[in-house]
């Protein structure tokens, strides 16, 4: 019994292997296992969206080779293991690029299923330093700065632009982003010159936030800034939490403040010195590119993109594009080479891989948001001189 | 001083909430020995009946009421999608209707509204603060302590002076008897539903207020919290989920407030442990329901 079915096996993925093969001759396919359900969803569907608008823009225009590309993917259900059997099922739909979830924890089975079948695997937005060759194999790339750049530029901005001397840190025990942005920030922050006069942990979904203010209390001395590396909703509990109290000392942080209704939840009243460093800025003055890119969004979506995700689902689909064209084929390795050899102009700021010795570390600048009054403005384009080490 | 009063009211606004949610859970349990798993749902209901209201132009109030009212129908719509057509048949069946029940929900509300955190509108109160003998408190954890106190008031009147809590609580000692003597089944097991929906209600708003977005998920960390504190104080007792949503609270913030750094990382991991043992002392929980009659 055993026998047979693992025949049927064998004899059903040499079928569906053929079929793949054949589906490559006319099209390029490239899976997606990005999370449409769940607590991933919020960072993975305006990425899906975002990707969606690039397939369109590029199947216009003469897709990619003389080839039309088709953008498949299946939801992910912000489940590791579902991620990683989704990648292995897209993989057996003839897939010849992985696109990955926005989050190490949750994009890399994606990626590691891309690796083992010698495929080019790319997350959208993971930002953890573990999402690198090191970890995951020598084709897998994140579109995303690694945390080390998000906390740097962080704690440069606080220390060296503001002059903020000393710093409170909050960390979220969630998941690796939200301890790792934390650690960069800290060590950055104290290479500087700065003091950290207190960390205190935070658990994701706790939203009470008391005992960690009354040992911010106890300490009997206020911050220059308060640095909280948190996800989700949670975000605006401890920011709200932490001003409501009179700690009016401003407030950075990363990627994950960059939702619209977290900046609306701090509305007029709190939303006001809080500062994150993000992928890109939507508006003017961050890309020339990006007004094209809103209009192609509104063109298919009927309205305006609700958050900068949307931009790193272009980005991923552009910059594979760019670098199958580079490469002249699908083939793995030379999409693997061409992504390190090239360099990219993205709407998420220029792009310069390392090579896989140096992890894929990806080379970016950062873009730098301030909270007035509930609504985000732009301050500019950050790229840190030194990093801390991964 | 202050910090004994900072402590006694955080205890006391998280044990309120954790024991209205808890509530709500036990008083469908009580009556039909089933979990409700759609039940942190009810909680999504009221939040994103309240994002729904925001643009309307309504006072805060009446967006509140509708919250509420919202929940008790969902509260209603559970009894008569996921649990009557199934009710008397087999237990593993309303266990996965009532999980379905709770997935197109969830779905509905991303498909239709959106994956993404929404506004929930907050009155200024909400974001306020006071001082109490050098604690700085938001006002909002007074309002939750005082409107856990008046609920549980509330729900222990019903439950021990009215006709339809007498039966309820009848019908949750033995429910064949209870309907042998004339307690009209669909009728309480509604009620049930309604009551815990209306809880469901009032817990969403307190909750959501903390949180002031609401998102899918929502519900899930409410009605863990619920579960839990159901399990520690007594799966069948009323009292037993209000003390249990109080230890439960007291145990996570004694834990917060005395963790150093490095362990506080394991909370969850301490709380678990204690609610464990909890229950090797007292597996029936804390509080010990009525005895327990055959399923109906």
């Amino acid at each position: 019994m055993m026998k047979t079915s693992r025949l049927l096996l064998a004899a059903t993925s040499f079928a569906l292997a053929s079929t793949a093969a054949l589906a490559a001759d006319d099209k390029i396919v490239i899976g997606g296992a990005l999370s449409m359900t769940g607590i991933q969803a919020p960072l993975d569907t305006p990425g899906y969206n975002g990707a969606q608008v690039a397939v369109k823009f590029l199947n216009d225009n003469g897709g990619v080779l003389g080839k039309q590309i088709e953008f498949i993917n299946i939801d992910g259900k912000s489940d590791p293991v579902t991620v990683g059997n989704v990648a292995v099922e897209l993989i057996d739909k003839g897939a010849q690029v992985i696109v990955a979830p926005c989050d190490f924890d949750f994009g890399s089975p994606a990626s590691r299923e891309a690796q083992s079948a010698g495929l080019v695997g790319i997350s959208t937005c993971a930002s953890d330093p573990l999402y690198s060759s090191w970890s995951l194999g020598d084709k897998q790339f994140t579109l995303s700065m690694w945390n080390t750049t998000m906390g740097a530029t962080a704690a440069d901005f606080a220390f060296k632009e503001k002059g903020w001397k000393t710093a409170y840190v909050v960390t979220d025990q969630f998941i690796a982003y939200t301890k790792s942005l934390s650690k960069y920030f800290v060590e950055q922050f104290k290479a500087d010159g700065g003091e950290v006069i207190l960390e205190d942990t935070y658990t994701n979904g706790d939203n009470n936030f008391s005992a960690q203010l009354a040992r911010l209390q106890a300490l009997g001395k206020k911050p220059d800034v308060i640095f909280v590396s948190s996800y989700g909703t949670d975000i605006g509990v401890i920011i709200r939490a932490l001003r409501e109290v009179g700690y009016d000392a401003p407030i950075l942080g990363g990627d994950a403040y960059d939702d619209p209704a977290m900046h609306q939840a701090l509305g007029e009243k709190f939303g006001n010195d809080v500062y994150f460093v993000t992928h890109t800025w939507m508006g003017a003055g961050a890309d020339p590119e990006m007004e094209k890119f809103i209009g192609l969004y509104k063109e298919m979506f009927g309205k305006d993109p609700d958050t900068s995700f949307v931009s790193t689902g272009w980005d991923t689909i552009m910059m594979i594009a760019q670098a199958i064209k580079a490469a002249g084929s699908t083939d793995g390795a030379a999409v693997a080479k061409a992504l390190e050899d090239g360099q990219f102009k993205l709407l998420t700021g220029d792009l310069d891989y390392g090579t896989n010795e140096e992890g894929h570390v990806p080379n970016k600048a950062a873009a730098l948001i301030e909270l007035k009054g509930g609504k985000p403005t732009f301050v500019g384009w950050r790229k840190p001189e030194s990093l801390p080490k991964p | 001083m202050a910090f004994a009063i900072q402590f006694t009211i955080d205890v006391l606004s998280l044990g309120g909430a954790y024991a209205l949610m808890a509530l709500g859970l036990v008083i469908v349990y009580g009556i039909l020995r089933l979990v409700n798993f759609a039940y942190g749902e009810l909680i999504m209901v009221a939040g994103y009946t309240m994002f729904l209201a925001s643009g309307s132009g309504l006072p805060w109030i009446i967006m509140a009421l509708l919250a509420v009212v919202m929940a008790i129908v969902f509260g209603i719509l559970t009894d008569y999608v996921a649990f009557r057509p199934v009710r008397a048949k087999s237990v593993t069946a309303v266990l996965i209707t009532s999980f379905a029940f709770s997935n197109l929900l969830q779905n509905a509300a991303l498909l239709f509204i959106s994956p993404r955190p929404r506004n929930v509108p907050l009155p200024e109160i909400f974001s306020q603060t006071v001082t109490i003998g050098g604690a700085i408190t938001p006002v909002r954890n007074l309002i939750t302590i005082a409107a856990s106190i008046v609920l549980l008031a509330a729900v222990a009147f019903l439950m021990r002076k009215t006709t339809l809590g007498i039966a309820m609580r009848a019908a949750a000692t033995n429910f064949t008897m209870a309907r042998m003597l004339g307690v009209p089944a669909n009728l309480i097991i509604s009620s049930a539903f309604a009551l815990s929906g209306f809880l469901a209600g009032v817990v969403g708003i307190l909750w959501i207020g903390r949180i002031g977005t609401v998102v899918p998920g929502v519900g899930l960390e409410p009605l863990l919290v619920a579960f839990i504190a159901t399990v520690i104080g007594g799966m069948r007792s009323l009292p037993g989920a209000v003390v249990g949503g109080f230890l439960l609270a007291l145990i996570d913030t004694t834990l917060n407030y005395t963790l150093s750094q490095d362990l506080l990382k394991f909370r969850d991991a301490f709380t678990f442990s204690l609610v464990i043992l909890i229950l090797l002392w007292r597996p029936q929980g804390l509080i010990k329901g009525p005895a327990s009659g055959q399923r109906t």
